[in-house]
């Protein structure tokens, strides 16, 4: 194979294995910390932030030895599964052993461990480029970023399609490797650095080894999990199943959600419900039906029991470990469990919502008026909805107050009665007829026996208690909506009252880069920067607004972030060919660009009905196919001869990452989607005007 | 023009590239999944936190040193050096013009009425109700507090009612409630308070009952025995390492609390949670309970509590109710009398059992008592004398 061959295909062996880390990495971060939407969208923040400066290091270098290239590209193939094993391993190290550490140990412990593969991995693709021009091959900035989408398309194809369901993280790591692995080794050999090559093959021995052995891998997780007997990663994250003794505990995604035994949580869930019914003879639970909770749900005798998981690889373990007991009358249905209660067409007589507090927008829509109003659609006349968060029962926080108020405010929208009872957690039990407060009372009634309510109720659930945080509600508070998540917002409040920490420090960090960065940049490269913020901004509101519509089904998620991967290829080929230097062209795009985002708005300020999904799929490659086009027509217009590659990829992977933490964190939960939406069309504007403006290249500033 | 390496510096690097390789992987494997908590999360003190001027709620402190300008807070081991404007590591103590203040006085943030059991006392007064108080503040930084919103917070963040130590002995008398708790958060941070309000309950005929981490000095907690009838004391494990990665203090003070208590007359009972991977060794459980046979006799009641994740504590599992077993045949197999198990419904380990005849005393359901098979203290079967308050 000839060098020109050689080297791009390292190029797509990068793209390959590096989008593969970043989904293992991601997945990695959101077990080891609490995954909420700020440690989401800080990790990719992070990645995308890094690789960003990682090409922009690039920039200097105007040749490029094959030899170093040979020797980065063989350490990029190698380095995802110490990345990996760090990750894992040095967290006890330096946080205390099952704490979850707040928003800055967090953003600090992902810099450390990720920086060196995104610093190499954004510095490698310029060098791509320069090393092939070094040696007089002809190859454009837009021919590289084409290469490199390639590499990503194939890569996240292969693992959010086929290596997800099939192999564990070092597996996965071995097998998307390979190919940059192989190149890198010839490589070596055409550069003739034998010894590193057989430094190469010792090192690529030991790498093969290791990401092959599943007890080396089932090993780096018994510090965090003890005794591990099931191990799965399902495509909605990892399950774990640790035990000790005869009792087991289910982890999922580094979070235990599920402890054998666990009977005051089981019997306040259901019991705080079903006794307020004269008769139950329909149920649906959706999640938290494991262990206690259908025992429980069965004193009542009814008829059915549905119990909706999203995750079937959950259910499948707790039933083959007996911690989700066989019955006749239960029925498990892996699904969304909010889409379920929108399309179902049975009718019951209780439904039981057993999730954790909303940190993530997928969460919050169990606890917004839409969700509300589909569940009253989906109960019997009379019948009732239960649903929890956490609580404290000694001192209402202000926080606190807040939310109970806000899903108590939203649940007033479509239940005549809403009762709140503050057990372990706080209990909102929703329905149009009578509800009572006295359960050990109803349960007397029924003639059913419980261990926790039935001796610990009326010193824990005291009438003065239930009196104060009656006294607590503000009718004043917000509601909570699937395009306002309110609620999302002061959750993730919260978590920032519990560290008594910020992101003020963080903003201004923030603010103050994106300033100093922006001095420094090219007008073009600005364009760059707007179109990587919308694009991440737009893909963020996208996969939020369609979980919202569709629900959280993997494969449609999936379908929506492959669009986006998949527009950005035509787009670089058209750019490449027919948008080349053209200014109008690029203005065109940019046009485009605007309309789409304000077609955007259209729909969320006036539609926002239920499209097909192939609209959003559409929407997306379209987006995508905008922003892949500019890449070479701005590096066309930068010129060959100034080596735009770097920066134009450090613009758009900066503008990416704040995109990213601006959309998700902030914007979203805080103003909502329609504000969100006119944040990135301002943006746009800008980037517009410049483009408008601007005659020849120059500093921004 | 690359110079090619002589055979033995080629066999050479390999080597030492196998061996770092080598080397690395074996220190991979002593890694271990031991947790050696090497972290101390003690509170610091806040500079130039506290207000210009006392508020309402405020009483000048009863056990501090001071040299006209800096002061120092002598109620709890942490014995803050606070320079005028300072806030104590408790978040309830300020320097206001060189004199400590505390800014806990009169305004509980948690006033509620619980059965006496809950805190947990089982030989004082079972079946009987308490009046429980709480404002602000902690001198200890715990990772699985769960009432963190109040411990973790200053006066002044919280929303709090007004009731001065005669309004709560007021209170209590007229809910009927005959004995008052300083429970939720920690009362020794609030010691003014609770000191004031416990010689007013002394005269008005209530009793006085302390839940506590134990983290006070001598002197204040003896001038307090005088007004104390019961008290729960954490003892949260049995390592000093441990005390300061998971709590924020040390071990030694809490001990000496234990002591001073059982010298001063003062009933107490004893609550450890069992924290997965921390306090769930055997082998430090019997150290415990070696010391507190050494220290305290077999008579105190041990409470094993079952952990759930809390606050920030949140990547570890709930205790296996096999485990709480477990340390409660050990501690009862040492010598300790009376050991319960908590957060653990329908349990036989909530039941009062005789030491003498091993029959039930006390069965009970929940705060419930269900039999009770104690005449004046004694066993109603074989006479032995039960330890603890029977009124």
């Amino acid at each position: 194979m000839n060098l020109r061959r050689l080297i791009i295909w390292s190029i797509i062996g990068t793209g390959i294995s590096s989008i593969t880390t970043q989904l293992l990495t991601i997945r990695e971060f959101l077990t080891q910390f609490h995954g909420n939407e700020i440690t989401i969208s800080l990790v990719l923040f992070s990645w995308l932030l890094l690789t960003g400066l990682g090409s922009l290091a690039a920039k200097p270098f105007e040749r490029f030895p094959l030899g170093v290239y040979a020797l980065l590209t063989c350490i990029i193939a190698l380095w995802p599964l110490a990345q990996l094993v760090v990750i894992r391993e040095f967290r006890d190290a330096l946080f205390i052993h099952g704490a979850s550490p707040g928003f800055y140990p967090i953003f600090f412990y992902i810099i450390i461990t990720v920086s060196p593969y995104c610093l190499l991995t954004g510095f490698i693709l310029p060098c791509a480029q320069k090393t092939l021009n070094t040696r007089h091959f002809t190859f454009g900035s837009g021919d590289l970023y084409l290469t490199d989408s390639i590499g990503d398309i194939t890569g996240g194809v292969l693992f959010s399609y086929v290596l997800v369901y099939w192999v564990k993280p070092f597996p996965a790591i071995a097998l998307t490797s390979t190919v940059l692995i192989l190149v890198s080794l010839l490589l070596l050999l055409k550069s003739r650095n034998y010894i590193l090559f057989l430094i190469a093959i010792l090192f690529g021995s030991f790498f093969y080894y290791y990401s092959t052995n599943n007890r080396f891998e089932k090993h780096t997780l018994a510090g965090q999990y003890g005794n591990v007997v099931r191990y799965l990663e399902s495509p909605y994250g990892r399950i774990v199943v640790s035990k000790k003794g005869n009792e087991h505990t289910f982890w999922e995604s580094g979070t235990p959600f599920y402890s054998d035994l666990n009977i005051i949580s089981s019997e306040e869930r259901i019991h705080y419900a079903l006794c307020q019914m004269d008769r139950v003879q329909n149920v649906l639970l959706v999640s938290g039906g494991l262990g206690d909770s259908l025992t429980e749900a069965l004193k009542y005798n009814p008829a059915y029991i549905d119990y909706v998981e999203l995750d079937p690889y959950l259910t499948d373990t707790a039933l083959q470990l007996n911690v989700l007991k066989k019955a006749p009358c239960l029925e498990i249905v892996n699904t969304d469990g909010r889409r379920y209660i929108e399309t179902t067409e049975k009718r019951y007589d209780a439904i039981i919502v057993g999730l954790p507090d909303p940190d993530t927008f997928q969460i919050n829509r169990f606890f917004t008026s839409e969700f509300f109003s589909h569940a009253k659609n989906a109960l019997k006349t009379g019948g009732i909805l239960s649903i929890s968060i956490e609580y404290a029962p000694n001192y209402i926080s202000k926080i606190r107050k807040m939310k109970i108020s806000t899903i108590y405010n939203t649940a007033r929208l479509h239940f005549k009665n809403v009762m709140v009872l503050p057990g372990e957690e706080a209990y909102f039990l929703c329905r149009d007829g009578p509800l009572w407060s006295d359960i050990p009372a109803r349960l007397k009634l029924k003639s059913i026996s419980t261990s926790y309510i039935e001796g610990f109720f009326y010193g824990n659930v005291t009438k003065e208690r239930i009196r104060q945080l009656k006294g607590n509600l503000d009718r004043n508070e917000f509601i909570n909506t699937d395009f306002e998540p309110r609620l999302m917002n002061l959750v993730l409040k919260e978590w920032f009252t519990k560290y008594g920490t910020s992101t003020k420090y963080f903003l201004f960090g923030l603010a103050a880069f994106t300033l100093i960065y922006l001095i420094f940049i090219k007008r073009e490269e600005y364009i760059l920067f707007s179109t990587g913020l919308a694009t991440m901004g737009v893909e963020m509101l996208i996969i939020f607004t369609f979980q919202v519509i569709y629900g959280y089904i993997y494969l449609k998620i999936g379908a929506i972030v492959t669009c986006f991967l998949l527009g950005l290829l035509p787009g670089a080929i058209i750019g490449n060919i027919r948008g080349y230097k053209d200014k109008a062209n690029l203005a065109l795009s940019e046009m485009l660009i605007l309309f789409m985002l304000f077609l955007f708005f259209m729909w969320t300020a006036h539609y926002r009905n239920e499209l097909h999904p192939m609209y959003f799929l559409v929407y997306c490659f379209l987006f995508s196919f905008l922003c892949g086009f500019q890449f070479p027509v701005v590096a066309g217009l930068i010129g060959e001869k100034r080596s735009p590659a770097a920066g134009c990829f450090s613009a758009d992977l900066c503008g990416a990452s704040v995109g990213t933490f601006i959309v998700g964190t902030i914007l979203i939960p805080l103003w909502g989607i329609q504000f969100a939406i006119i944040f990135l069309i301002m943006v746009k504007v800008s980037s517009s005007i410049i483009i408008l403006f601007f005659t020849k290249t120059r500093s921004l500033v | 023009m690359i110079r090619m390496m002589t055979r033995k510096e080629f066999i050479k690097s390999i080597g030492l590239g196998a061996s770092a390789l080598f080397c690395s992987g074996m220190g991979y494997g002593f890694l271990g999944n031991e947790n050696k908590i090497t972290k101390n999360i003690r509170g610091r003190i806040f500079k130039n936190d506290g207000p210009e001027s006392p508020w309402k709620w405020s009483m000048e402190g009863f056990h501090y040193a001071t040299d006209g300008r800096t002061v120092q807070c002598q109620v709890c081991p942490n014995r803050c050096i606070l320079e005028p404007g300072d806030r104590s590591i408790c978040r309830s103590k300020v320097n206001i013009g060189g004199k400590l203040y505390s800014l806990a006085y009169g305004n509980p943030c948690s006033v509620h009425v619980d059965p006496i059991e809950k805190k947990p006392l089982n030989h004082f007064y079972p079946g009987s109700l308490i009046f429980s108080i709480a404002t602000t503040g902690c001198n200890f930084r715990c990772l699985n507090c769960q009432n963190w919103e109040i411990s973790q917070k200053k006066p002044e963040e919280v929303r709090h009612i007004e009731l001065f130590p005669a309004d709560v002995v007021r209170e209590a008398k007229r809910r009927d409630v005959p004995a008052i708790a300083y429970t939720y958060s920690e009362p020794i941070t609030f010691y003014e308070y609770m000191y004031d309000t416990s010689r007013s309950a002394r005269e008005a005929g209530l009793r006085n009952v302390i839940v506590s981490n134990g983290y006070i000095n001598r002197d204040p907690l003896i001038r307090l025995c005088k007004y104390l009838d019961g008290a729960n004391v954490n003892l949260k494990s049995f390592e000093d390492g441990i005390y300061r990665g998971l709590n924020g203090g040390t071990i030694q003070p809490v001990l000496n609390t234990f002591k001073t208590l059982h010298q001063e007359g003062v009933w107490f009972e004893i609550t450890t949670l069992v924290v997965p991977t921390y306090v769930d060794k055997p082998e430090m459980i019997k150290r415990m309970c070696g010391w507190i046979l050494k220290e305290l006799g077999p008579d105190y009641p041990l409470h094993f509590l079952r952990f759930f994740p809390r606050y920030k504590l949140t990547r570890l599992p709930a205790t296996p109710v096999e485990t709480l077993e477990l340390l409660r045949d050990l501690a009862l197999k040492e010598g300790i009398r009376y050991v319960y198990l908590g957060n653990v419904p329908g349990h036989e380990g909530i039941h009062t059992y005789c030491h003498n005849c091993h029959k039930i005393l006390i069965e009970r359901k929940g705060y419930n008592i269900s039999k009770f098979n104690l005449e004046n203290g004694h066993c109603k079967f074989c006479g032995t004398a039960i330890p603890g308050r029977w009124g």
